[in-house]
């Protein structure tokens, strides 16, 4: 120690104030000298182990009793914190598990935020008062949305984190997701689009000339038509309007649809226009009803018999040769009965 | 006067353009002699009567459309028949048909041809029978047919084919891609196998 000139005779321990005696050894010890009895850890009065020490307002300590008198218990784990110790919520931590309660992130040198009796980080505190603010949190970036967020496959992003995926111009919340077509339920198929491009691929295309539909749309048959492109299949003159009829994914006019699927009159081979008459597989006009074999007009209540298919009155059948009307009277007991209608 | 005549004349006097005479017990054409003048007609029904000569002079109705001569004595038919431009409907069944005129393929608009319980058979067919592209409708039931011919496949528009209580032994596959073919009656022939095309 510089300045100090020691002298035998004015030593003394630090501890009990005696002087020493020429044979007695002496711990020095930071400048202060002791006898070596004096030494001792002031709970168990015990020399140090190793002679280390901890001292606490001038008295010094083993390290057993030091921890046991005046170390903090971890909050987290229950183990004396030796070095540093975060003192926060009330407790005393190791750094090390001083952490989140949400994100288990350490805490000591990030800060924190007491959250409903809570140790939060700065984000998850965030987060958390995001939360019950009904604002989004964004699924990518983790960070607060502030205005509207952007939905993608079921979860919410700011938008600026992705590019439309046919133009590459960089997206906001107007966005829109394209649902694949029908083969593609998964929603991870699905894209994003700018609100421009989206539109774009929205506008029909003709059936009949494939360019897209800008004015009037005609849908019919599952697809698109220009007005004037939606023409009956066999005189291909447009509907513009009135009425078609579809058979077979084909639209015809009123006239060639009866033309093409109309029942025909057995008689006058026409589509029938007004009340059908059907009867033995046929139809016939209301008024061309009659018997096959005398061309006598008969009604749906006149009794006929049948042969070949074809009515025969009774006088008719009559007439008929009795072997045959014996034949058709044993083809008729063996045939299975359908009725007729009108 | 006979029965027959007062119908025609009732006919003339209304300009009816049909003339029912089923069952007047006519015997000849000859007994209705203003017939064959009647231009306009359209329609004539003589069956169940007793004829035995069709005259050619009956292709000079043109604008008849329907002629029913079932159940009669008839024997053959004139070729002039099948020039007749409009008819549409020709029964003659029940008669005594051996065979059918030259040219019978020839008409325009035939529609329904009955030639039921006749003596027809496949000879019996002139050359150009299958030319009836018209035909919607043909009887041939109660004849004495052993085969079809497989030019029966011309007649496209064919709906109904009659063939029952005839002697075939087999029929061509040919009936089997006819487009329209709604009804076929094949009973009490000699059938014992059918072609697969009927699938």
């Amino acid at each position: 120690m510089p300045g100090v000139t020691m002298s035998f005779s004015n030593m003394s321990c630090s501890r009990c104030g005696d002087g020493f005696d020429p044979h007695d050894k002496i711990v020095n010890s930071q400048g202060e000298l002791w006898h070596p009895q004096c030494f001792v850890c002031s709970q168990c009065f015990r020399p140090f182990p190793d002679g280390l020490f901890y001292e606490f307002e001038g008295r010094k300590y083993c390290e057993h009793d030091f921890q046991v008198l005046f170390a903090p218990c971890c909050g987290k784990c229950g183990e004396f914190v030796i070095g540093r110790v975060i003192k926060a919520m009330s407790a005393s931590w190791h750094p090390a598990c001083f952490c989140c309660a949400v994100c288990n992130k350490e805490l000591a040198d990030r800060g924190f935020v007491r959250n409903r009796n809570r140790a939060l980080c700065h984000e998850c505190n965030a987060a958390d008062k995001a939360v019950l603010s009904g604002r989004h949190i964004c699924f990518k970036c983790h960070g607060v949305i502030d205005d509207k967020p952007l939905r993608f496959r079921g979860e919410v992003y700011h938008g600026y984190h992705f590019n439309c995926t046919a133009c590459g111009v960089e997206l906001n919340s107007d966005a829109r997701e394209l649902k694949h077509r029908s083969g593609y339920t998964a929603n991870e198929m699905n894209e994003l689009y700018c609100l421009r491009c989206h539109d774009k691929m929205g506008i029909p295309i003709c059936g009949a000339c494939r360019r897209p539909i800008e004015e009037r749309v005609v849908t019919a048959l599952g697809k698109h038509w220009h007005v004037e492109h939606f023409v009956c299949a066999k005189c291909e003159k447009p509907f513009l309007g009135h009425r078609h009829y579809e058979r077979k994914g084909l639209a015809y006019c009123e006239t060639h649809y009866h033309q093409l699927f109309g029942n025909l009159c057995f008689v006058c081979n026409q589509v029938i226009g007004g009340d059908v008459f059907t009867a033995l597989n046929k139809a016939w006009c209301v008024h061309h009803f009659a018997c096959s074999f005398c061309d006598q007009k008969m009604t749906q209540k006149t009794k006929f018999y049948e042969c070949d298919l074809k009515p025969a009155c009774k006088k008719c059948y009559e007439k008929f040769p009795s072997e045959f009307r014996r034949r058709l009277r044993k083809a008729y007991d063996n045939t299975p009965k359908k009725s007729t209608s009108a | 006067m006979s029965k027959a005549k007062k119908v025609i004349e009732e006919a003339l006097e209304n300009q009816n353009p049909e003339l029912d005479l089923a069952d007047k017990g006519v015997v000849s054409f000859e007994e209705m002699p203003g017939l064959i003048d009647m231009h306009n007609i359209t329609r004539i029904t003589l069956s169940h009567n007793k004829i035995q000569k069709v005259p050619p002079g009956i292709a000079n109705l043109t604008q008849l459309e329907m002629l029913n001569l079932f159940n009669n004595h008839i024997e053959e038919l004139p070729v002039s028949l099948s020039s007749m431009p409009k008819l549409r409907i020709l029964n003659v069944g029940m008669n005594r048909l051996d065979s059918l005129p030259r040219g019978f393929g020839a008409f325009a608009v035939l529609e329904v041809l009955d030639l039921t319980y006749n003596n027809l058979s496949e000879t019996s067919l002139p050359g150009n029978f299958f030319m009836l592209e018209t035909l919607r409708a043909l009887y041939l039931g109660d004849n004495d047919f052993e085969t079809i011919p497989p030019e029966i496949g011309q007649l496209k528009n064919l709906q109904i084919l009659v063939l029952r209580e005839n002697d075939l032994i087999d029929i061509p596959k040919e009936i089997g891609y006819l487009p329209r073919l709604r009804e076929l009656h094949i009973q009490a022939n000699r059938l014992t196998v059918l072609p697969p095309e009927l699938g």
